[in-house]
């Protein structure tokens, strides 16, 4: 199954170098970079590598757009104030799993004010990656997000913003439809029967599979799709407060407590069984599409190698051990 | 009201004490506002945090009143403003009680505890139109006498005969409500059930009240008789956003905040963990 398509163009090295200019005109730049430690981040970059190659960050995209302790609003003189407008950013190099993890993001994230805000401040250029031995991308999962997608001398434009960059580069009505250069595909993300699932509430298989884990939430802040968030206000001593959303976790125990302590999802099974549920069947409007963009992260960061595609496959095979 | 996560200032106009742990508290927002009962606001205090709450009366002359518990940090700290403080409010949010569903029936409203707080508001829309609605009946079910909340206000319905009221306890160490002329059970809201008469095929149902309540209650009414297209309740669960986000209220799937609290029993059953 090929990448899907989106118009392409072959640059010039001056339409490059125009292009190379308005990506990074009154923007800050960043791009997938191993650290001292050898872990690869998303990191502050001079300039847009002349070559691309496309890494997996430790941490995704939702690191920018919906950062750990973003501001919602600051209360000052009586007085609230939304968010002050977010930097203008370019991230080049971003492998396809996050471009389809932008994708989700911006689908849930449609009607939100800061992130729509950070969303629209920021451009985004995808490049074929180099996959790894524990990721499964798939080509027919989300369409992907972002702007830009380029590979040798060709340019590919995701988005309407995208295209315009193109056009003003290298004048318009050259671009024709060209699927992407994504890798060949390693696995599967997981199909789950909504109807197994459903009949699974009781079957001993999510208290296994969550008997080794020790909620420590590793696997939701490395997931690009995965959102809970908590609110905290931050009260300065001059009087002023700002309105914070934090990075929450489904594993924590608080997430499903109420005042008086009732708890509405007791025990690791059933969270763990909670985050399969919004991974491979989704929320809301969103259930029926998977948020899992095959990045392995999840499985990576987990101290005691819990893998919810194993999961799924027990749950294909049938209930029980 | 509002978009997004700019609350409107809103002051507190009035606050009447209800009992130790409950208090009535009216707040003006700055602008008008709407509020379907059963539909819900986010209140805020500046430099502590956020709730969600219903309100107990529906919004008149541009007033939001709540009968808000004393139950953690948040609404600990609204206990210690006086009137006049500053707050903010979100919303509304979710969808309310279907109060067109009611017309042509007789209501049938079932409450434990602070679940009577969203039911007043949907009490009071439907005493609000009297031509529209039959007979109504309010089961209201507490821990002790003490804790029943708007006593007064219930007798004197019942008392000219607006509503049928039957109140119970769990526990009563002093049963003083005969002064108001109103009999007082002490058992579990389900033996009032048993002992209230009502046509099935008029009734409308909405029960509001912890898990315990819609858990032995709510198929009893279906049992009884009452379509599960008309029996209705109102789901509380952690709500950090409002809008489908923050996954905290998330239920069968489903986001509580956005698509209810309040579902019909048919709906109910399709959702896994919903009552
Ligand atoms: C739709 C809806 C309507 C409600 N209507 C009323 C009402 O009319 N009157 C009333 O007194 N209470 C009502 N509640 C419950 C009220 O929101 C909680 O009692 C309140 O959040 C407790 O906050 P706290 O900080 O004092 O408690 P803590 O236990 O200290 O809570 C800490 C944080 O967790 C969150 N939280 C805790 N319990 C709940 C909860 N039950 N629901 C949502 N978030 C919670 C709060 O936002 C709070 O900031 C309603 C809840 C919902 C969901
Ligand atoms: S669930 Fe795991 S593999 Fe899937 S998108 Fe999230 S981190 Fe990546
Ligand atoms: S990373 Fe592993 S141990 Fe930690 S919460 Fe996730 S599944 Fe549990
Ligand atoms: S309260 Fe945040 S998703 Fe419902």
């Amino acid at each position: 199954m090929p990448w899907p398509a989106f118009p392409s163009i072959a640059l010039q090295p001056d339409e490059v170098g125009r292009l190379f200019s308005a990506l990074a005109s009154g923007r800050l730049m960043f791009g997938p970079r191993p650290g001292s430690d050898g872990s690869c981040r998303l990191q502050p970059l001079p300039e847009i590598p002349a070559h691309p190659g496309a890494a997996q960050p430790f941490l995704s995209l939702k690191k920018f757009l919906v950062p750990d302790g973003d501001p919602l609003w600051a209360w000052t003189s009586e007085r609230y104030a939304g968010p002050p407008p977010p930097p203008r950013l370019t991230v080049v190099d971003l492998p396809l799993c996050d471009l389809q993890a932008l994708a989700w993001l911006d689908l849930v994230f449609a009607e939100d004010p800061p992130y729509r805000a950070r969303r629209e401040a920021l451009l985004v250029v995808g490049a074929p990656c180099q996959p790894a031995a524990d990721c499964f991308c798939d080509p027919a999962g989300l369409l992907p997000g972002g702007d830009l997608f380029r590979a040798g001398t060709r340019w590919w434009a995701l988005s309407p913003v995208g295209e315009a960059l193109l056009v003003r580069a290298a004048g318009p009505g050259n671009l024709a439809g060209e699927p992407l250069p994504g890798p060949e595909p390693g696995g599967a993300v997981p199909t789950v029967d909504p109807a197994r699932f459903a009949g699974s509430a009781g079957d001993p298989l999510w208290d296994e599979a969550a008997a080794r884990c020790l909620a420590c939430g590793a696997c939701s802040a490395v997931c690009p799709t995965c959102m809970c968030y908590e609110v905290v206000d931050d009260p300065r001593l001059d009087g002023t407060v700002t309105r914070r959303r934090v990075w929450d976790n489904c594993f924590f125990p608080e997430h499903a407590r109420v005042a008086g302590g009732h708890d509405f999802r007791p025990g690791r099974g059933r969270r763990l069984r909670f985050r399969f549920e919004h991974k491979y069947l989704g929320f809301g409007p969103w259930r029926g599409l998977s948020s899992c963009v095959g990045c392995g992260r999840c499985r990576r960061a987990c101290p005691v190698g819990i893998s919810l595609e194993e999961v799924a496959g027990r749950l294909a095979r049938g209930a029980g051990p | 009201m509002n978009a997004g996560f700019l609350p409107m200032p809103a002051r507190i106009v009035a606050i009447e004490p209800l009992d130790r742990d409950h208090r009535l508290f009216s707040l003006r927002p700055a602008q008008p506002f709407d509020l379907r009962p059963g539909q819900f606001v986010e209140i805020t205090i500046p430099g502590v945090g956020a709730f969600p709450v219903s309100a107990c009366a529906p919004v008149a002359a541009g007033l939001l009143t709540s009968c808000i518990r004393r139950a953690g940090r948040v609404t600990e700290a609204l206990f210690q403003l006086e009137s006049g403080a500053l707050l903010g409010v979100r919303g509304p949010f979710g969808n309310g009680f279907p109060v067109e569903t009611f017309y042509g029936s007789d209501p049938l409203l079932i409450a434990g505890g602070l679940g009577i707080a969203p039911l007043r508001a949907l009490l009071h829309a439907l005493l609000a139109i009297p031509e529209r609605v039959g007979r109504i009946t309010l089961l209201y079910g507490t821990r002790e006498p003490g804790a029943l909340l708007f006593r007064e206000e219930l007798a004197g319905l019942a008392a000219t005969g607006r509503i049928d009221l039957r109140l119970s306890v769990d526990f009563a160490e002093e049963l003083s409500l005969e002064e108001w002329g109103v009999a007082c059970e002490v058992g579990l809201v389900n033996d009032l059930l048993r002992a209230v008469t009502f046509d099935p095929a008029r009734t409308v149902a909405a029960l509001c009240g912890p898990p315990g309540l819609y858990r032995c209650l709510i198929e009893e009414l279906a049992r009884a008789g009452i379509p599960p297209q008309r029996i209705f309740a109102t789901l509380e669960r952690r709500m950090r956003c409002g809008i489908g986000e923050c996954c905290h209220c998330v239920t069968g799937g489903v986001f509580l905040c956005r698509e209810g609290p309040v579902f019909s029993l048919d709906r109910l059953r399709s959702m896994e963990g919903a009552i």
